[in-house]
């Protein structure tokens, strides 16, 4: 089933010559433990991409791999056709955050972006710049040591923001965002993309993803599971609705006539898809149709996903 | 890279940590001035010859350096560990993704840091431990340092910076450590055992082995480097030892940092480096010389000195004829201990003349035991020693008695006896006989330079072994490091006006036959007791009681002298009470007490004139043109010494008549191709000493303020203290400088 969600991708940059992160055939093994297998997706421009899969399915190891800091045992991780490490000014190019914790707790904001800005001979001035956009600028010169695991992701941000990059990529940046950080960071990732950057974010919650990708990535056990937009994805696995009423054929009849694909059950309850239930309602009433019953039934994205890497997680538990 | 450098230069500079560690730092401080307290708390409670046995505290940063260096190597190995502490290494990767520049990046920053502070910081060791010395630290040691070395003295500038410069290499490798380890406990560990554990342990070695491991420890690099010390390497191997420690350590670290593929070829040019830049200086360093062809092997005498060792090298008897016969002399030699780099070789000339070099260096073995720290010491016995076997011992170590002639036909009659006794052991071997003056000895002392292979010696000549030093002087010029005169014997100087020192004796004697009831002559003036004997007996000899002979006053001069000039230790001057009693009795008509201790040391109940030291004397111009000039000194030293005229007479009187031409006689030294001496010598033999030192520019003299000859065999510690001061660093001492005897 999930086989019809992988696209094929030839080429590393799209047709307008964009810039991408594509990963190759990449295998990363840990000692006898494969992490990566032989994963092969391409990340576009000019849209979120997100990156999902269960935790310990590989998305920070192959995300390390773009970045360089991890050695794959086969395949490649390239940015913009080379290798991370090939770049001269990666921040440049790409920003990343992988992990928030991963600063000094001595240091102060300011400081902290303003040793990573003059490493790539970024200017001082946009590491103010940043740290507005991050909403840090009140807490510039705090020490790192005492921020929020929230006040830490926007720093990661804004670190990842420094360079100006074409592409972008954020492992789990939801993480310890309140909710007024959710939906700005869902805002600036959509701005983002809508200024034709290429944005490539992880998470392990389908459900987030939903309001903040446009395109999804799923791996379960290093393996890709699908890789399709996310409203192709969404309708692939939207459930029915059960609707049981004394005049079901009357009904059924109704839906019909609105585009609704109704399947009688055998125990006298009709299977309604393509119309939520809301507008099943709707139509009962226009009718004059008592319902006795209206239930969404199943497959929210999150059960979609569950069931795309449902059989991974229980092969991988098994297999220990 | 520019960019990355100063990004790492930002990281560095805004963690205030850093800054607190560097505060951290002034703890080397404290240590240094609190063991400079403690070194001065002992110090004070010590008499004046056990703080001359003090080791000296040097410039002082010794004290402290390794709490330095840990400090520094903990700022080095936090520049990395604190990244792979917090995760930090994955943002840093991020932003400059070539491994082994992310690494040493950090090094400018982190080295302009070090440098800055660890010259700061060496300074203030320094200073801490000079100030609370103070004035204690101008103390001259035995081992020839002062107990502190102030920024004034050659080479503390140099020690004190390179202490710095050590820091700053201690922090790079501070920082390899911890990239090669990736942890900071980890790091901390390593650090510890390269700077406090494994230092510690080296000293806990056996003698050899802790002064060559010991060198080869980073805080003992730079004393090295400064060529003040500490171990055994030249400067520039030392120096290029640290250099090599600091990339042996960034190659560790590079290599583990780099990804896998690049780490072989890391690993290849790291170690080409460490080793190149440990090893071109070593090469360089190392000594060109040729090295002794001596064969050392163990000594025949059996009364030696267990460590000496001995070997024996062939000199031509007639060095006009260096291919006709030869002789063998045998070299003695205390090896250098190799606690520290050796600078070359003492050769001790012994006195006499007839003296056995080996003999007395086995003797004074352990006046030598600081020199030998930084030197080989060697002696050998000249060929004139007179147990040397070639001439008959029974012969050469008696003679003729001397008496003052009155007459020409006197004159001539000495002449004759001495003649007579000369020949007497001569025809043993006359060519050898005619060829024991103290050039032939230079010449011999040269011939065992070049057998040791040095390019330069540097001497202590004791007594009569100033003759020989002079003569090497004369004739190797260029070979001279540096020169000793201990109670030298001095060839130029009138010989009355060189027994003035033996008049003030006299005078001391006279005094203290005074004030202490313990003289034979306590209650009469002992000066004009004795000027009355001796013109009496001049007159009339005074007899022996029980011997067939009678002194004359000249006899008893000769006999006192030696008592008069060694009085024995105070308060009871042993030798003095015995002299006042042998007045006392030859003043009562028995010259007895006298002779009894004549005849203990010459077995003979006069003083006769060795042959064994006249065979040296006469060829090395002692002796008087003519009865006129013999005329003239008398009467110049009867004008000159109340007391104890003609005693000078007596060794030149020993040569009328002599065999055997004068070959050496005294010429005046190549002052302007000599480099400073120093001589020293006691109340009896100062004068002389420094008389002969002033020949050559820029010598300085020390009195030692008591009794006593060849100061330096007998270890006296403010002599030995001085002496190895200008041997091993070239300093001469102060104008005016004197040691006090110790009071025992």
């Amino acid at each position: 089933m999930a086989g019809g969600l992988v696209r094929r991708q030839p080429d590393h940059v799209d047709s307008k010559g964009a810039t991408v992160i594509e990963v190759r055939g990449l295998t990363i093994r840990y000692g006898g433990t494969l992490a990566v297998d032989d994963l092969t997706f391409t990340v576009k421009p000019g849209s979120v991409t997100g990156f999902l899969g269960p935790n310990g399915a590989g998305k920070s190891s192959t995300m390390r791999a773009v970045l360089g800091l991890e050695t794959p045992d086969a395949g490649e991780a390239l940015v913009n056709g080379r290798p991370y490490t090939d770049l001269r000014r990666p921040l440049r190019t790409m920003g990343a955050l992988l992990d928030a914790a991963a600063v000094h707790g001595g240091r102060t904001a300011r400081a902290h972006l303003g040793w990573l800005a003059r490493s790539n001979g970024i200017g001082a001035g946009r590491v103010a710049q940043v740290l507005e956009q991050a909403g840090l600028a009140g807490v510039a010169d705090r020490r790192i040591g005492g921020f929020s695991l929230g006040m830490k992701q926007r720093l990661g941000i804004a670190a990842a923001l420094l360079g100006d990059p074409a592409v972008l990529m954020f492992d789990e940046p939801l993480n310890g965002l309140d909710p007024e950080g959710i939906r700005w960071l869902r805002g600036l990732l959509r701005s983002l993309a809508d200024e034709g950057r290429t944005v490539l974010l992880s998470s392990h919650l389908m459900n987030e993803m939903a309001l903040t990708a446009d395109h999804v990535v799923v791996i379960g056990r290093g393996r890709l599971i699908a890789d399709a937009a996310m409203h192709a994805l969404a309708a692939h696995f939207r459930g029915d609705v059960l609707v049981r009423t004394p005049r079901p054929d009357q009904l059924a009849g109704v839906l019909r006539a609105h585009g609704a694909a109704v399947v009688r059950e055998d125990d006298g309850g009709l299977s309604v898809r393509d119309l939520d239930a809301a507008e099943i309602g709707e139509l009962a009433l226009a009718a004059g149709i008592a319902l006795a019953e209206l239930s969404p039934r199943g497959a929210s994205l999150e059960e979609a996903f569950l069931r795309l890497t449902g059989d991974s997680t229980e092969h991988r538990s098994g297999g220990r | 890279m520019i960019d990355v450098i100063a990004s790492e230069w930002m990281k560095l500079r805004s963690l205030r940590s850093n800054l607190y560690l560097l505060a951290g730092s002034a703890a080397a401080v404290l240590a240094c001035a609190g063991i400079a307290f403690m070194i001065a708390r002992g110090f004070d409670s010590q008499t004046p010859d056990e703080r001359m046995a003090f080791p000296g505290n040097g410039d002082g940063v010794g004290n402290g350096i390794a709490v330095a260096y840990f400090v520094f190597a903990v700022l080095g190995a936090l520049a990395i560990t604190s990244e792979y502490g917090t995760g930090m290494i994955r943002t840093s990767l991020a932003a400059v993704p070539r491994r082994p520049v992310l690494l040493l990046a950090k090094v400018p920053g982190l080295a302009v840091v070090a440098l800055v502070a660890g010259q700061v910081l060496a300074f203030a060791m320094h200073a801490a431990s000079m100030a609370v010395l103070g004035d204690r630290a101008g103390q001259v040691l035995r081992d020839g340092a002062t107990l502190g070395t102030p920024l004034s003295e050659p080479g503390v500038p140099a020690s004190v910076v390179a202490a710095g410069l050590s820091m700053a290499a201690v922090t790079l490798i501070g920082l390899g450590v911890g990239a090669a380890v990736r942890s900071t406990p980890g790091a901390l560990v390593v650090l510890a055992v390269l700077i406090v554990v494994l230092p510690t342990a080296v000293r806990t070695l056996p003698m050899p082995l802790r002064a060559q491991a010991g060198s080869f420890m980073i805080e003992n690099l730079p004393l090295q480097i400064a060529g003040a010390g500490g171990g055994t390497l030249p400067p520039a191997s030392a120096a290029g030892l640290l250099v090599a420690y600091v990339v042996a350590a960034l190659t560790a670290g590079t290599v583990v940092i780099s990804p896998v593929g690049h780490r072989v070829r890391m690993l290849v040019v790291g170690v080409v480096v460490a080793v190149l830049v440990s090893a071109v200086p070593a090469v360089a360093a190392a000594p060109s010389g040729s090295g002794s062809t001596l064969s050392w092997g163990d000594c025949e005498g059996e009364n030696l000195v267990r460590e000496m060792r001995c070997a024996s090298i062939e000199v031509p008897v007639n060095w006009a004829e260096p291919a006709g016969r030869t002789i063998e002399l045998t070299v003695g030699l205390l090896p250098a201990t190799g606690a520290q780099r050796r600078i070359g070789t003492v050769f001790a000339i012994p006195g006499g003349p007839g003296g056995s070099g080996v003999a007395d260096l086995s003797a004074s073995a352990g006046s030598f035991a600081e020199l030998r720290g930084r030197f080989d010491v060697v002696s050998f016995e000249p060929r004139n020693t007179v147990d040397k076997g070639v001439l008959p011992y029974d012969c050469l170590i008696t003679g003729p008695w001397i008496g003052l002639p009155g007459s020409r036909a006197e004159y001539a009659a000495l002449g004759r006896r001495n003649r007579a006794a000369a020949e007497r052991c001569r025809a043993a071997d006359p060519e050898f006989f005619d060829h024991l003056d103290s050039a032939s000895v230079a010449r011999d002392i040269e011939a065992v330079r070049v057998a040791l292979g040095e390019e330069r010696l540097s001497f202590i000549a004791t007594s009569y072994g100033g003759v020989p030093a002079i003569a090497y002087s004369r004739l190797f010029p260029a070979r001279v490091r540096a020169m000793v005169f201990d109670g030298a014997a001095n060839p130029y100087q009138d010989r009355a006006r060189g027994r003035l020192p033996h008049e003030e004796s006299f005078a001391r004697f006279a005094a203290w036959c005074t004030a202490d009831t313990a003289c034979a002559l306590h209650g009469r003036d002992a000066g004009a007791v004795w000027r009355a004997l001796v013109a009496r007996a001049d007159r009339t000899p005074v007899p022996v009681a029980g011997e067939g002979v009678a002194y004359s006053g000249f006899d008893l001069k000769q006999a006192a002298a030696p008592s008069v000039i060694s009085p024995g230790p105070a308060p009871e001057f042993p030798r003095w009470t015995e002299l006042a009693e042998a007045i006392a009795r030859a003043d009562g008509g028995d010259a007895s007490g006298f002779a009894d201790y004549v005849r203990r040391s010459a077995k003979s109940p006069k003083v006769p004139a060795f042959v064994g030291m006249s065979m040296t004397h006469c060829l090395d111009g002692l002796g008087f043109r003519d009865y006129d000039e013999y005329r003239a000194r008398r009467r110049a030293g009867e004008r000159l010494l109340p007391n104890l005229a003609g005693i000078e007479l007596w060794h030149p009187l020993a040569c009328v008549g002599w065999p055997a031409p004068a070959t050496n006689p005294p010429a005046p030294l190549p002052a302007g191709e000599l480099p400073p001496y120093l001589g020293v010598g006691s109340w009896t033999d100062f004068d002389g000493t420094a008389d002969l030192v002033r020949r050559v520019p820029g010598s300085a003299a020390v009195q030692y303020q008591g009794y006593g000859h060849g100061l330096y065999n007998s270890g006296v510690s403010c002599v030995v203290a001085h002496v190895n001061r200008y041997l091993i660093s070239l300093r001469l001492p102060a104008p005016g400088t004197a040691c006090r005897a110790a009071a025992s």
